[in-house]
């Protein structure tokens, strides 16, 4: 009787347990199939923003735009890092908890519209902005002539500083500029603040001497050109910098750079525009800043070029695409188009942030570190245009060649080794 | 796939050592085992089966996205096992995992025999320090011992400069490999004793009092005693602690990813766990990663094969 009841038991619970098994494989199915069809339904939409670059101002107009646009359907900003983002959309994108848009580095779109993780946008593109777009990033988004993932903002470097520190006359050349960096160095202040595997501020010093990262070759193949003689050139005085003006760890990252700068420690800083608002933060902020000490009087200028001018600098910045697999293309669609929408990016333009619409650049704000970072945007470069250069990130190896730079390794030797990895990745 | 390797024994048991069971033949045993097959199924089984498959194909980004993968064959396992990259790495992870196995079984028996001396509040006191310890997520240890070995901020440089005199302010911890491989020891042994510390606690409390107190009157030292009687007691317990050891330090990825994520040069730090990491997830070879991980597999059933066939003897008895 007893055994009988246990039986009965055990077959009711298997049978349980298989019914659920069963019913989450039909819920599967049965929501693809909804989204596939579903017009504008309303739903909840997941938006992926990366780091803390996009103001708080921008955020809030896009949840209560989207959502009265969308009358029953709500919109959630999920923040992500910087660090390992790569490895997280590749997970996300490709699983059935898919976020509906997604931010991604510009230098990282092409790993995903190369392997169809994002929704198809080549006809919507006019009615994102068209040939208004920053063109440079459109390409970025652009695959097999297929318009994947939109531009969102661009965010050019500028060298800041505070007049406290620093007392010489702007630099107006490169050698000036290490000149005056490794003057002002002491063991307390660093001329120049410059964390081993911050290798973005690196690329303009190869640049400038003629240097590449790396060339496709008319049959396809790719040739990295740190080595390379303007190269080598380049990295000498990285090193220099590295060893002779910044007390900043060798093998310490670029972030919360305005704690050292806070510190009153620093005399230039090589940042992302937006750098300034994290600077001029009030001390009791959550994340605090000196907006009454050396935050009160920054001052920023373009790094100069090797023959003066404004140098060629790293083209930072985001791309914006709707996934694939998300559940509610046409909502994501919706959102997206509110991201690129004059109200949206002329909040991000009055942040300090150069918009991804180029009649939107009007309204950056008017003041010296603005136009600093707007002089160095107008000669910006971007890394090799390759659906494999997001491993090259991904993998470290830049940042491990610069640790080891950093360190006063050999640089013609360091050079070399990291030429053959990028090589061996690009060309795989 | 389980069930053949379940069948065997009881079919031995019930026409071996006891014949009468024999002509039962109730389905009910495997009604009552069917949801943990099912969940073992689902939970081990596929994964490892997919896992398998995956490591013969070629595999990357774009077949996460529905593209049709290629079958091709040995390729990936050919690859790796001519990478000079991934001896490397392998011989990292045994040396590390050896270095740490060692300090944690140390520490751990050094613990639990202070224990048994312990008065009742003390060993109170220990316990819910060493639960604690236990009790902290990976995560959060590292970030701590990160801020801990901090090269700029961290408390270790700043004791030690005031002890030594010398300047130590700047010092990177992480930057030289070695180093490196010492904050993540000590990381992960902080984290791996109070389980050994626990665990041999409970063997060596049942260690019959009479028999350490004859052996006292016969005159021997305390460390023969723990040689020559706690020792041979608690033998299974630290045949399987030891290999759960092994296998947890051979696999260790957390501490060391979120170490590599504060400092170091990553390739030069890479565990066998971090490279599966880097080559699959990092640049989205899935095939070759695959390929290593059912590498680790076997060299972890190796392993255990020991403590599996120690398992299957004692249950004989």
């Amino acid at each position: 009787m007893k055994r009988n009841r246990l039986v009965a038991t055990t077959v009711a619970s298997t049978i349980t347990l298989a019914l659920a098994l069963a019913a989450c494989g039909s819920d599967d199915s049965s929501s693809d199939e909804g989204s596939s069809d579903a017009a504008v339904e309303s739903g909840d939409l997941r938006v992926w923003l990366v780091g803390t670059d996009t103001p708080q101002d921008a955020r809030d107009y896009l949840i209560e735009t989207f959502e009265s646009e969308n009358e029953g359907s709500t919109l959630t900003i999920e923040e992500q890092a910087w660090d390992g983002l790569v490895d997280k959309l590749t997970t996300s994108l490709s699983s059935s908890d898919s976020p509906d848009v997604v931010e991604v580095g510009n230098t990282q779109a092409s790993a995903f519209t190369s392997a169809g993780f994002f929704a198809d946008l080549t006809e919507d593109y006019d009615a994102l902005g068209g040939d208004d777009l920053l063109q440079g990033f459109v390409e970025a988004g652009t695959y097999d002539d297929k318009f994947y993932a939109a531009p969102y903002y661009s965010g050019a470097r500028a060298v800041f500083y505070t007049p406290q520190i620093v007392t010489n006359e702007i630099p107006t050349t490169l050698d000036e500029y290490i000149s005056t960096a490794k003057d002002n160095t002491t063991d307390d202040v660093s001329g120049m603040w410059w964390p081993g595997q911050d290798w973005y501020n690196a690329l303009p010093f190869v640049w400038e001497n003629g240097g590449f990262i790396a060339e496709q070759a008319d049959d396809g193949t790719w040739e990295a050109g740190f080595s390379s003689e303007g190269g080598i050139k380049g990295l000498e005085q990285v090193q220099d910098l590295m060893v002779n003006a910044s007390n900043a760890p060798a093998d310490g990252q670029e972030t919360d750079l305005q704690v050292p700068f806070c510190e009153g420690s620093v005399g230039y800083l090589s940042a992302p525009t937006w750098i300034k608002w994290s600077i001029v933060a009030e001390p009791d902020a959550e994340v605090p800043g000196c907006s009454d000490t050396y935050g009160s009087d920054l001052a920023a200028f373009a790094l100069p070029g090797a023959d003066g001018g404004a140098a060629q600098v790293f083209a930072g910045g985001s791309n914006i695409a709707v996934a694939a697999k998300s559940e509610n293309p046409e909502l994501a669609k919706s959102a997206l188009e509110i991201m690129l929408s004059d109200g949206y990016q002329k909040i991000l333009a009055g942040n300090g942030l150069i918009p991804a619409k180029v009649s939107q650049a009007e309204y950056l704000p008017d003041d010296e570190i603005t136009q600093a970072g707007a002089a160095a945007a107008a000669n910006s470069k971007l890394t090799p245009a390759s659906p494999k250069w997001a491993d090259v990130e991904a993998q470290k190896v830049l940042q491990d060649s610069f640790v080891k730079i950093a360190q006063g390794g050999d640089v013609t030797e360091i050079a070399t080794a990291l030429d053959e990895q990028i090589e061996s990745i690009l060309n795989s | 796939m389980s069930s053949t390797t379940l069948e065997n024994p009881t079919a031995e048991r019930s026409s071996g050592s006891q014949p009468e069971r024999k002509k039962r033949k109730s389905p009910l045993p495997w009604f009552l085992l069917a949801p943990t097959l099912i969940v073992l199924g689902v939970l081990t089984g596929y994964p490892l089966i997919r896992l398998i498959i995956m490591s013969f194909q070629e595999y990357e980004r774009a077949q996460l996205m529905g593209v049709p993968a290629e079958w091709v064959g040995f390729q990936n396992y050919t690859d790796i096992l001519t990478d000079p990259d991934f001896w490397t790495v392998l011989a990292r992870s045994f040396v590390f995992m050896i270095f740490c196995v060692f300090f944690t079984m140390l520490l751990g028996i050094l613990i639990a025999l202070l224990m048994l001396r312990l008065n009742k509040g003390f060993k109170l006191l220990t316990s819910i320090g060493l639960l604690l310890a236990w009790a902290m997520p990976q995560l959060a240890t590292m970030i701590v011992f990160g801020w801990i070995f901090d090269t700029e901020y961290g408390v270790v440089n700043h004791v030690l400069t005031s002890i030594t005199g010398n300047d130590w302010m700047g010092h990177s911890w992480l930057i030289n490999p070695l180093s490196f491989f010492f904050v993540a020891g000590i990381a992960i042994i902080w984290q791996a004793v109070p389980f050994i510390a626990f665990t041999m606690y409970a063997g060596l409390s049942q260690v019959p009092g009479e028999v350490l107190e004859a052996a006292q009157l016969d005159g021997t030292s305390p460390f023969q005693r723990f040689r020559l009687i706690m020792v041979p007691f608690v033998r299974s317990i630290l045949t399987v602690l030891i290999i759960l050891s092994i296998i947890w330090d051979l696999r260790v990825f957390t501490q060391i990813f979120a170490l590599q994520g504060v400092g170091g040069i990553s390739e030069q730090t890479n565990t066998i766990g971090t490279y599966i990491y880097q080559v699959g997830m990092a640049q989205g070879h899935y095939g070759p990663a695959s390929a290593i991980a059912v590498i680790l597999v076997i060299i972890m059933m190796a392993i255990s094969y020991y403590y599996v066939r120690q398992t299957l003897k004692e249950e004989e008895l």
